[in-house]
């Protein structure tokens, strides 16, 4: 049980941690913004997270193949950083400009 | 008419189902197939071949037929989506109007048609329904978009090694156009691709995959057998057939590409392109 095992272990289970929270958060907020929230932003850090601990994993054992294919994976990382916010953003001014009213205290869920 | 089309329909559909009953049970260790066919793919593709990925090696040189006209089917798609939505200038009956927007001002003014707009840095065209310019999602797919042309072509140039090919980086290469169009508008993606390009890319594609093929054939071998180019690529015979997976798949791709843009342009605006989603 060396110092790279522990560090892994702590990213991985942090990025479940994330994940649970988005689905969670997905399925029990009101409404399609709120919804929106966990799906753009707990997604996103909980995949950071869990990739960063595959690409630390894959370098157990070090070599330029395995350093490679960490880079790759935060590559990964990098454009579902990116993306994934960006296409939330999209997602919710489509919303707005659609006409969709933002739920507020004391209204029904939808 | 109808009737016609369901008769034919049914008696396909019947004949399907006649046809089907010969083959081989499924997964029968006896059949055709399991008991020459896979063994010689899997013990034989690297030797004969020299690709790794013996999917890539099966799609593209053992059934280069079936590949080529898949290939064929993805064209005429895109040529029968351009039939049949594409309206031309001359028979529309309203004619068009123009919008220009003042970057600085945002004033919005409207031109009929016979009008013309002094070219103006200050004035840019918009579309009649219009959506304000988004900084972050345009700075994002900016940013975005070459990282996925790029990984596009590695796919296409990587398919002897790893899953993927002509077909995926094809699919890839044309969704960051459409990504393009979708983030920007229709225009900027027209302006960066042509109507008139985009159809003579579908049709080069074809052209290469069948073109290699009858290259092979000009060269004393079997239609589609890549060894015949041995000769042209100055290599031995079992790497030009590694060479023409790559060439052919080169061809899809840009069949691909051209194909899934044809068919984006004509459907998101409905055969006019004037303006898109």
């Amino acid at each position: 049980m060396d110092i790279m095992n522990i560090i892994v272990c702590v990213l991985l289970f942090s990025g479940l941690f994330f994940l649970t929270g988005g689905a969670v958060g997905i399925l029990r907020f009101p409404d399609f913004y709120s919804r929106l929230h966990p799906a753009g932003k707990l997604d996103t850090l909980g995949s950071l997270l869990a990739m960063t601990a595959f690409a630390l994993f894959n370098l157990h054992h070090f070599s330029l193949g395995a350093l490679l294919t960490s880079l790759k994976i935060l590559l990964i990382v990098v454009f579902i950083f990116l993306a994934s916010p960006t296409a939330t953003h999209g997602i919710v001014d489509a919303g707005v400009r659609a006409g969709l009213a933002p739920w507020t205290k004391g209204e029904k869920r939808r | 008419m109808k009737i016609i089309g369901l008769i034919i329909t049914v008696v396909t559909g019947a004949l399907l189902i006649y046809a089907a009953a010969d083959f081989p049970a499924w997964s029968d260790p006896a059949s055709p197939a399991s008991t020459y066919l896979s063994p010689h793919f899997i013990e034989k593709t690297m030797e004969e071949t020299s690709v790794p990925n013996i999917v890539t090696a099966v799609l593209a040189d053992y059934r280069g037929f079936d590949t080529m006209f898949e290939t064929t089917v993805i064209f005429s798609a895109g040529v029968v989506c351009f039939f049949l939505l594409r309206i031309s200038r001359r028979e529309e009956e309203e004619p068009e109007t123009r919008y220009y927007r003042h970057v600085l001002t945002g004033v919005t003014i409207q031109l009929k048609e016979g009008y013309k707009m002094p070219p103006s840095a200050d004035f840019e065209r918009i579309d009649a329904v219009w959506t304000p310019p988004d900084l972050i999602i345009k700075t994002g797919c900016r940013i975005l978009i070459p990282f996925v042309q790029l990984f596009a072509l590695y796919v296409i140039a990587h398919g002897h090694h790893s899953p993927g090919g002509g077909f995926q980086g094809g699919v890839i290469l044309g969704a960051s156009v459409i990504l393009l169009a979708i983030s920007h508008d229709l225009r900027t993606a027209v302006r960066r691709m042509s109507e008139k390009l985009i159809g003579i890319l579908c049709a080069v594609g074809v052209f290469i995959y069948a073109g290699t093929g009858a290259l092979c054939l000009l060269l004393k071998q079997n239609f589609l057998d890549y060894s015949a180019l041995a000769g042209v690529l100055h290599v031995d015979p079992i790497t030009a057939r590694s060479h023409g997976i790559l060439i052919v798949e080169i061809g899809v791709g840009i069949a691909v590409l051209a194909t899934m843009i044809w068919i984006y342009n004509n459907i998101s605006s409905a055969g006019r392109y004037r303006q898109g989603l």
